[in-house]
C-alpha cells in the first residue's frame, strides 16, 4: 500500500496534481483513493464530482473505474476518533460535577480537527481497500504542523503520565476524593494510552514509513520555491521522505511566444534549473499550464499522463538522504549519507542559512534549521560514505 | 481595519500592499501587517521587513508578525514551560520552530491585531491574512478559548496551587506550571476577547475577498463569504485579481480569455457587493513602484480605506413582537445549515464551519421557536 501526500504553498495546484495522479494511476490499473485533508476542500470542485454533501462525506465515493474520492469531514472524523476520548472525559468530569455539554465543545480546540483528519486518512490507508492512497494536504505550514502534532500530543501525554506517577506516590486514594479538582487515577492513563497514545505513535510510524512519500508542488515563483526548500529540510528532520517535486503551471512554448509573456518564459527556465539543483537527487516533474482549466476526470487523466509520462504515478520516484542533526557539545552535528563521494572532490561551505555542498559534478544547497543557521561551520569530514558536518557556537 | 483574505495563491499579499499604499497616499497613517510565517511582505516589497515595524513608503509602515517572531516575546512563560517538557526526552534536534502548538498561529494573528489597535498610532491597518482555512480557525479561536476559560481554567489553577507543594517535594516541581503561567494565560484570554470585539465591529473592520477568475477559486470564495458572515465579519468588496489584459487575450490564450469572461459573470452573480478589478502583470509584482501601479489600477482615485459596503452580517430584530436573530449567509443552501442550542449559546453550522453565538442576556435561556432560510438570510425566532 502506497501513501502519497501532496503539499505546497497555497494556490500552487496541489489539489489538481493530487487528483491527476489518482486519475492517472487508476486509469493504469491501480485501485486508488484520492482524499482531501485540506479543511478548505477543493477536491470535489476539481474532480467536478459532488463530494461535499452529507451523504457523500460518509465514505469514499466511486468517481471512475478503480477510483474513489473523499473529502474528509472533520466533524465526522472528530466523532469517530475523539468520540471515545470525549465520552471518557464526559464520564470523568460528570463525576466531578461538570456539565456533559461542555465536554462536547472540546471539539473546538485547535489541532483536534486536523489530528482527527489525519487519523481518518490513516484508517483509510490501512484498510487494505486501495493499493494507492493520494492525499491532497493543506498548505505546507499546516501540513508540517500536522506532522509534528503526534509529537506534541505525545509530549502532553507523557507529561500527564509523569504527573500521575509523581502524585500516586504522595496522594492516597482517600485524599484524592477530598480534593475538589479532577485528579486522574491510573485508569485514566491506561485508557489514554489505549485510546490515544498508541494511535498517535501509529500515525508517526505511518508518516515515516518507507511506503509513504511526500511530494512538494511548486510554481516558478520565488516565494513558492523558497518555502518548498525549507519544507524539504523540515520534513526530513521528522523522518518524512520526499520522493519528487512537481513544477506546476509551466507556460508551454506556444504561450511563451505571446509577446506579453516572453519575460515570463525566460524566468521560468531559470527557476526550473534552480529547483532541479535544490532538490537533487529527487526528480522534478513538469506540469504544463493547460489552455483549459484542468477540471473533470477526462482533463485530469490527460494532465496526469503528460506529467508522469511512462513513470508509474504511485511508485517511489526518488530518494534523498535524510538529514539528521544531533547535539554535539554546545553545537550540532549534521549527518548526511553521501555514498560514493570522495574527500578530494568534496567542498563544504556555509552561506547564511544554507549549507552548500559540491562534490565535483554536483552541487547541492541545503536550507538549515533555524537553530543551526545561527551557528558557524566548525568542520566537515567524510566517514564511510557519510558526511559529518559540525556547527559550533551555540549557548550551552 | 481591512482583512485581505482568499484562497491560497490568489495574490492577497500584492493586494494588501496595493491597498495599503493607496491608503497612505490618501493621507492615512497606515500599517500593513502579515502574520504569515514566510516573509511575504518583505519579498513582495523587495526589501527586508521584520517583526519590528518599518517605514516602507511615505505614511506606510510594514510589519511581519510571523509565528517565530512571536515565540521570542512577552509571554515566554507559557512557551518555555511547554517546550522544556517536550525537549527533555531527546537529544536529537527536532525542528523546534515547528513545535508550534495548535492554536499558536491563530493566537499570534489575533494578538498582533490587538496590539495595533492599542497603540493608536495608525488610522488604517491592512492585514494580509492567511488563506481562508487559517483565517477561519483564527475566527473560531476566541470561542474555543472562552469555553476552556469558563469551564476549566479556574479548576486547573486551583489544582495547581494545591498540588505544587506536594510535587515540589519530589523534585518534580517543573511538572506543574507556576502561577505566572496562569496569569499569562488570563492576560491572553482578555486580549483575545478584545480582538473579537474589534473584528465584529462593522464600523471598523471589513474583509475584502481576493479572487482570480477561475472556477475553483470562485467556488471557494463563495463559501468564504458565507463563513465570514457567520462570524459576524462584514465583507465590503471582492477584488478580482490577475485578469488577462486586453493585449494578451489572443492566440494561445484565446480559450483562457473566453473562460474568464464566463467566470466574471459568475462572480458578478455570486457577490452582491462592489467588485474591483486588477490585471495580470507580465512579471511578478515586486517593489513599491510596481505595487503602486497596481494600487491605481484597482482603486483608481478612490480611497482604498473607505468602507465600500456597510453590512452587519449578524443582527437582532424585533418582528411582530418576537425577537429574531438574523444571519446573512449568502450563497449557502438550506441543506448545509444546522442549528442547535448548546447551553446558553446557539451553535450555527454552515457546511464545514461552526460557530457558537453567545446569546444576549435578553435571549439567554429562551428556546428556539423556529427558523427559516430565505434569500441568503437565516432568521431564527425565539420563544417569548
Amino acid at each position: 500500500m502506497r501513501l502519497v501526500l501532496y503539499t505546497g504553498k497555497g494556490g500552487v495546484g496541489k489539489t489538481t496534481t493530487a487528483a491527476a495522479t489518482a486519475v492517472c494511476a487508476a486509469a493504469r490499473g491501480v485501485p486508488t483513493l484520492v482524499v482531501s485533508a485540506d479543511a478548505a476542500h477543493s477536491l470535489g470542485d476539481v474532480l467536478a464530482h459532488p463530494l461535499a454533501g452529507e451523504a457523500e462525506r460518509r465514505e469514499p465515493q466511486p468517481v471512475a473505474d478503480r477510483l474513489h474520492a473523499l473529502e474528509v469531514d472533520a466533524r465526522r472524523a472528530m466523532e469517530r476518533h475523539w468520540g471515545r476520548v470525549r465520552d471518557y472525559l464526559i464520564s470523568l468530569f460528570r463525576y466531578q460535577g461538570i456539565e456533559a455539554v461542555v465536554a462536547e465543545e472540546l471539539a473546538l480546540l485547535p489541532g483536534a480537527e486536523e489530528l482527527a483528519t489525519l487519523l481518518a486518512v490513516q484508517e483509510l490507508a490501512e484498510s487494505g481497500r486501495y493499493e494507492l492512497v493520494v492525499v491532497d494536504c493543506a498548505p505546507t505550514d499546516s501540513t508540517l504542523r500536522l506532522v509534528t502534532l503526534p509529537d506534541v500530543a505525545d509530549g502532553a501525554l507523557r507529561w500527564l503520565l509523569r504527573l500521575q506517577q509523581a502524585l500516586s506516590a504522595v496522594v492516597t486514594p482517600l485524599a484524592r476524593s477530598l480534593v475538589p479538582v479532577p485528579l486522574p487515577g491510573p485508569e485514566v492513563f491506561r485508557d489514554a494510552d489505549r485510546l490515544l497514545y498508541r494511535r498517535l505513535r501509529g500515525l508517526r510510524a505511518l508518516l515515516s514509513a518507507r511506503e509513504t512519500s511526500v511530494r512538494l508542488v511548486v510554481t516558478p515563483e520565488r516565494m513558492v520555491i523558497d518555502e518548498a526548500r525549507r519544507a524539504h529540510t523540515d520534513l526530513s528532520l521528522f523522518g518524512v521522505a520526499c520522493d519528487a517535486v512537481v513544477m506546476n503551471r509551466l507556460l508551454p512554448e506556444a504561450a511563451c511566444a505571446e509577446p506579453f509573456f516572453r519575460d515570463w518564459g525566460v524566468l521560468q527556465e531559470e527557476r526550473l534549473r534552480e529547483v532541479e539543483e535544490a532538490f537533487a537527487p529527487l526528480p522534478v516533474l513538469r506540469a504544463p499550464l493547460q489552455e483549459d482549466e484542468v477540471v473533470g476526470t477526462e482533463r485530469l487523466a490527460r494532465h496526469g499522463h503528460e506529467l508522469f509520462g511512462r513513470r508509474e504515478p504511485g511508485a517511489v520516484l526518488g530518494r534523498a538522504p535524510r538529514l539528521r542533526f544531533t547535539r554535539a557539545g554546545t553545537g550540532y552535528q549534521l549527518t548526511l549519507s553521501l555514498p560514493g563521494a570522495s574527500a578530494a572532490e568534496l567542498d563544504v561551505t556555509k552561506v547564511e542559512g544554507e549549507l552548500l555542498l559540491s562534490t565535483g559534478r554536483t552541487r547541492r544547497a541545503i536550507v538549515l534549521p533555524r537553530r543551526v543557521a545561527a551557528l558557524d561551520l566548525a568542520g566537515a569530514k567524510l566517514e564511510r560514505g557519510r558526511l559529518l558536518v559540525r556547527f559550533a557556537g551555540g549557548a550551552p | 481595519m481591512l482583512l485581505l483574505t482568499g484562497k491560497g495563491g490568489v495574490g492577497k499579499t500584492s493586494m494588501a500592499l496595493a491597498t495599503a499604499l493607496g491608503a497612505a497616499r490618501h493621507g492615512h497613517r497606515t500599517l500593513v501587517l502579515s502574520t504569515d510565517a514566510a516573509h511575504s511582505l518583505g519579498d513582495a516589497l523587495g526589501r527586508p521587513v521584520g517583526a519590528a515595524p518599518v517605514a516602507v513608503a511615505p505614511g506606510l509602515v510594514a510589519q511581519e508578525v510571523g509565528v517565530l517572531a512571536e515565540l521570542d516575546r512577552a509571554w515566554s512563560e507559557i512557551q518555555e514551560w511547554l517546550r522544556a517538557l517536550l525537549r527533555e526526552e531527546t537529544d536529537e534536534l527536532v525542528a523546534e520552530e515547528l513545535l508550534v502548538f495548535p492554536g499558536m498561529e491563530e493566537l499570534v494573528s489575533l494578538r498582533a491585531v490587538r496590539e495595533v489597535e492599542a497603540t493608536g498610532a495608525y488610522d488604517v491597518c491592512v492585514v494580509d491574512c492567511a488563506p481562508t482555512g487559517a483565517t477561519l480557525r483564527m475566527l473560531r479561536f476566541p470561542d474555543a478559548l472562552r469555553v476552556f476559560m469558563e469551564n476549566f481554567f479556574d479548576l486547573e489553577r486551583r489544582g495547581a496551587r494545591l498540588l505544587r507543594p506536594l510535587v515540589d517535594r519530589l523534585s518534580a516541581g517543573r511538572l506543574i506550571p507556576r502561577e505566572e503561567f496562569f496569569e499569562a494565560f488570563e492576560r491572553l484570554y482578555r486580549e483575545v476577547e478584545d480582538v473579537r470585539q474589534i473584528l465584529m465591529d462593522g464600523e471598523r473592520t471589513s474583509a475584502r475577498l481576493v479572487v482570480n477568475p477561475a472556477r475553483v477559486v470562485v467556488e471557494e470564495a463563495r463559501r468564504s463569504f458565507a463563513y465570514l458572515s457567520l462570524y459576524g465579519v462584514a465583507t465590503d468588496a471582492v477584488v478580482v485579481n490577475r485578469e488577462l489584459p486586453d493585449g494578451a487575450r489572443g492566440g494561445w490564450f484565446g480559450r483562457w480569455a473566453e473562460r474568464e469572461r464566463r467566470e466574471q459573470a459568475e462572480i458578478a452573480a455570486s457577490f452582491p457587493i462592489p467588485i474591483l478589478h486588477a490585471p495580470l502583470h507580465p512579471r511578478e509584482v515586486r517593489g513599491v513602484e510596481a505595487l503602486d501601479t497596481l494600487s491605481r489600477q484597482v482603486y483608481g482615485e478612490t480611497d482604498p480605506a473607505r468602507i465600500f459596503t456597510r453590512q452587519r452580517p449578524v443582527r437582532l430584530r424585533k418582528h411582530a413582537g418576537a425577537t429574531v436573530l438574523e444571519v446573512d449567509l449568502p450563497g449557502a443552501s438550506k441543506e448545509e445549515i444546522e442549528l442547535r442550542v448548546v447551553g446558553g449559546e446557539l451553535a450555527i453550522r454552515v457546511r464545514d464551519a461552526e460557530r457558537l453565538v453567545a446569546l444576549p442576556a435578553t435571549l439567554a435561556g429562551r428556546q428556539l421557536a423556529g427558523s427559516r432560510f430565505e434569500d441568503g438570510v437565516l432568521r431564527i425566532r425565539f420563544r417569548p
